[in-house]
C-alpha cells in the first residue's frame, strides 16, 4: 500500500529540493513530500500543488507559546491552556489562539508562512539526504492559506544565500548564545541599532538562534548575521549545551559527595573532632573544586591534552592569591596551608594534634573552619563564572550550591552555639566549681538542633557561608 | 496525566535540590519531600512515578516509609528507589526486605542516577491506578 503510494523517491545529490519542489507544483500534485537529512526529517503537505503544512521532526523544535509569552504577546496561563490541547503542534496552537481571539488570523499566517520559508531555506542547504512524495497522505487543515512554492522558493533561496554570505560560522539555528557577565555597562552606549538590541535581549543562554528568529520574525540568517556581529563585539557568547552537561553533572558528583562525607562526620562524638571532620570536609571540597577548574577553566579547555605543570600554575595564579590574602587579613592558621600540584594541602592542620593539645587546638581548628569556608566561597564563586558565566546552569548550580553551603552553615552553628554555652559556664564557673571536660562533651551531645532556634547569633551569618 | 512525577525524599536540602537539577535536566519532574510525613501526603497527593528515598529520615526512617507504601494497595506499585550513605550487605538487605526496588548508595554518580530513574520510569502510566485522584484535589472539591 505505502509502496503504491509512494510516487517518486531519491536522493538530494541526484535531484535537489528545489528542483523537486518546481516540479510538484507544475504538476499541481497533493500528498506529502518527506526530506529526510541525518536526524532531521521535514515533510511538507501539498494540495493541488500549493504548500498547506510542514513539520519538522528530529530536532527539537522551539516552543512558540514560550516565545510569545517572553515578548508578552501570550499570558502565560492561556499558553498552558493552548498547549495542553495543541501537543507541541504549532500550526495547532496557532490556529487555537485565532479561534480563541488571541490572535488575528493575518498574524497566524504570517507566522506560519514565516516558519515554513525559515524550514525550506534550512532545508535547501542539506547536502545530501533522501525525499519521497507520497501521493495519498493529505494533510489535515490548519487554517492556513495555500502558499505558492515559487514564491515561497525565492524567499527560502535568498536566505540561503545569506547563510552562505556569512561565510565561516560556527553558528547554526540551533546554537545558544548569552550575555557575557563581564557586560555591565549600557549597550545603548555603542550604538546598537533596534533588531541588535533585541537579539542581545533574547541572547539568554537558553534560547536557540531558530527561536529568536521566530519570535522576531526575523530570518534566521539575519539573525546568525547579527549573532556574529554581537560575538565580534564580545557582547555575547555561544553556549554549548554538552559542555554544561558534563560541567553540571561534575559539580553535582562532588557536591554530593562532599554532603556524604559531612553526614558521615556528623557523628563526631566531640568539639574537635566535628571541628576536625569539617576541616576534611571544607578541604575535600576545595581539591575537588580545583580538580575540576582544572579540567573545564574557559583558558584550559578544547586545547587538547594539556601538560599538567600548566594547569598546576594556572590554579595556582589563579587561586594562590586570593588564599594568601585570605591567611594574611584575617585567618592566620591558613598560612600552614600551600598549594602542592594544584592541590590545597592542609595536612598541618590535619595534623595539628600532635604538636598542640586542648583548647588551643579547638581554636586553631576553629579558624581553620571558618578560613577554609571563605576560601571555598571563593574558589566556586570565581570557576562558576569562569564556566558557565550567568547561564541557566549556572544559576541552577548556585542554588545547589546554596543548600550545600546551608548545611555547612548549619554545622558551625552548632559549634558557635556549644561555644557560647561553654563560654557562658566558664564565665559562671570562675565564681562556682568550674566545668569538667565530660560536661563540656554532654553539652555538645545536647546542643538543640538550630532551625532559627532562639542559639543563632547573628555572628555566623556575618562570618560563615 | 501528562508526565511522570518523580518524588525525591532526603532531609539534605542539597541532596534534594541536586536530584532535583538533575532530573529536570532530563525533562523529569520533580517534587520533593524533607521527612516521612511529608513524603506521604506526597504520595497520596501526588501519586508519583517513582520515589527515591532516603533511609535516614528524622522521625521516620525510610525503611518504615517504605513499609507504610508496599502496605497501601493504591501505592504499593510505585518503585522505590533507596538511597543511602551506607553500602554494607545489611544495609541493602534491610531496604530489600522493607520493600525497595533498588538501592543506590552515596556519593552516588548524577549519570548513574538518571539512568536508574529511567529504567523505572518506562511503562510508568501502566502502573497508575485508573483515574488517580489526590487527596489535594479530593479535598478542594469537597470544600
Amino acid at each position: 500500500m505505502e509502496q503504491q503510494d509512494r510516487i517518486m523517491d531519491g536522493d538530494l545529490q541526484t535531484l535537489g529540493l528545489q528542483s523537486i519542489l518546481k516540479m510538484l507544483a507544475l504538476s499541481g500534485k497533493t500528498g506529502t513530500l518527506f526530506v529526510h537529512s541525518g536526524p532531521e526529517t521535514l515533510s511538507i503537505s501539498l494540495r493541488k500543488g500549493q504548500i498547506v503544512a510542514l513539520r519538522e521532526e528530529g530536532v527539537p523544535q522551539p516552543d512558540l507559546l514560550m516565545m510569545l509569552c517572553l515578548v508578552n504577546k501570550l499570558d502565560p496561563p492561556r499558553a498552558q491552556a493552548i498547549r495542553a490541547h495543541a501537543g507541541g503542534n504549532m500550526q495547532v496552537a496557532l490556529a487555537m489562539l485565532v479561534e480563541r481571539n488571541w490572535m488575528s488570523a493575518a498574524e497566524m499566517q504570517r507566522r506560519l508562512e514565516f516558519t515554513i520559508t525559515q524550514s525550506i531555506s534550512h532545508a535547501l542547504r542539506w547536502g545530501d539526504g533522501r525525499f519521497a512524495f507520497h501521493r495519498q497522505l493529505v494533510p489535515i487543515e490548519s487554517g492556513m492559506q495555500p502558499l505558492d512554492i515559487d514564491s515561497t522558493l525565492l524567499e527560502a533561496l535568498r536566505q540561503a544565500d545569506e547563510w552562505e554570505e556569512i561565510g565561516e560560522t560556527r553558528l547554526t539555528r540551533t546554537s545558544v548564545a548569552r550575555w557575557l557577565p563581564e557586560i555591565n555597562n549600557d549597550v545603548r552606549s555603542l550604538g546598537l541599532s533596534q533588531e541588535y538590541i533585541e537579539v542581545l535581549c533574547l541572547s539568554n543562554g537558553e534560547l536557540p538562534l531558530q527561536a529568536i528568529a521566530l519570535v522576531l520574525m526575523t530570518p534566521e540568517a539575519r539573525v546568525a548575521r547579527i549573532m556574529s556581529h554581537l560575538l565580534e563585539l564580545r557582547l555575547i557568547e555561544v553556549v554549548d549545551t554538552a559542555f554544561e552537561t558534563e560541567v553540571q553533572q561534575d559539580i553535582s558528583n562532588l557536591i554530593i559527595k562532599c554532603q556524604t562525607t559531612l553526614t558521615r562526620q556528623q557523628q563526631s562524638s566531640n568539639p574537635e573532632q566535628h571541628l576536625l571532620g569539617l576541616v576534611t570536609v571544607l578541604s575535600e571540597c576545595i581539591n575537588g573544586l580545583l580538580i575540576h577548574h582544572g579540567r573545564y577553566a574557559k583558558s584550559l579547555r578544547g586545547r587538547g591534552q594539556i601538560p599538567y605543570s600548566e594547569v598546576v600554575r594556572y590554579l595556582e595564579r589563579r587561586f594562590g592569591n586570593q588564599l594568601q590574602l585570605l591567611s594574611k587579613q584575617q585567618y592566620s592558621i591558613l598560612e600552614t596551608t600551600e598549594f602542592t600540584n594544584g592541590r590545597l594541602d592542609c595536612t598541618s592542620i590535619l595534623t595539628l594534634d600532635k604538636l598542640v593539645k586542648g583548647e588551643q587546638l579547638e581554636e586553631f581548628y576553629w579558624e581553620a573552619v571558618l578560613g577554609l569556608a571563605a576560601f571555598l566561597r571563593m574558589v566556586f564563586a570565581e570557576l562558576l563564572r569562569d564556566e558557565v558565566g550567568n547561564s541557566h546552569t549556572g544559576r541552577n548550580l548556585n542554588f545547589a550550591w546554596k543548600a550545600f553551603l546551608t548545611e555547612i552553615d548549619q554545622e558551625i552553628q552548632q559549634y558557635q552555639v556549644y561555644r557560647a554555652q561553654r563560654n557562658a559556664q566558664l564565665s559562671r564557673g570562675r565564681d562556682a566549681i568550674p566545668p569538667t571536660p565530660m560536661g563540656i562533651i554532654q553539652n555538645w551531645n545536647h546542643v538543640p538542633e538550630n532551625e532559627g532556634g532562639p542559639y543563632r547569633s547573628p555572628e555566623p551569618r556575618r562570618r560563615s557561608i | 496525566m501528562a508526565e511522570p512525577t518523580v518524588l525525591v525524599v532526603d532531609d539534605s536540602p542539597t541532596v534534594r535540590k541536586i536530584v532535583q537539577m538533575t532530573l529536570q535536566r532530563e525533562h523529569i519532574r520533580v517534587i520533593t519531600a524533607g521527612d516521612g510525613l511529608s513524603a506521604l501526603t506526597s504520595v497520596a497527593d501526588e501519586m508519583p512515578a517513582v520515589i527515591l528515598l532516603d533511609t535516614q529520615l528524622p522521625r521516620m526512617d525510610g525503611y518504615h516509609i517504605c513499609q507504610i507504601i508496599r502496605k497501601n494497595l493504591q501505592f504499593r506499585q510505585i518503585p522505590i528507589i533507596m538511597l543511602s550513605g551506607k553500602d554494607g550487605l545489611f544495609d541493602k538487605m534491610r531496604g530489600r526486605l522493607a520493600g525497595s526496588t533498588e538501592y543506590l548508595t552515596k556519593p552516588f554518580d548524577s549519570a548513574e542516577l538518571v539512568q536508574t530513574v529511567k529504567k523505572h520510569l518506562v511503562n510508568w502510566q501502566e502502573r497508575m491506578p485508573p483515574q488517580h485522584e489526590g487527596m489535594r484535589t479530593r479535598l478542594r472539591r469537597r470544600g
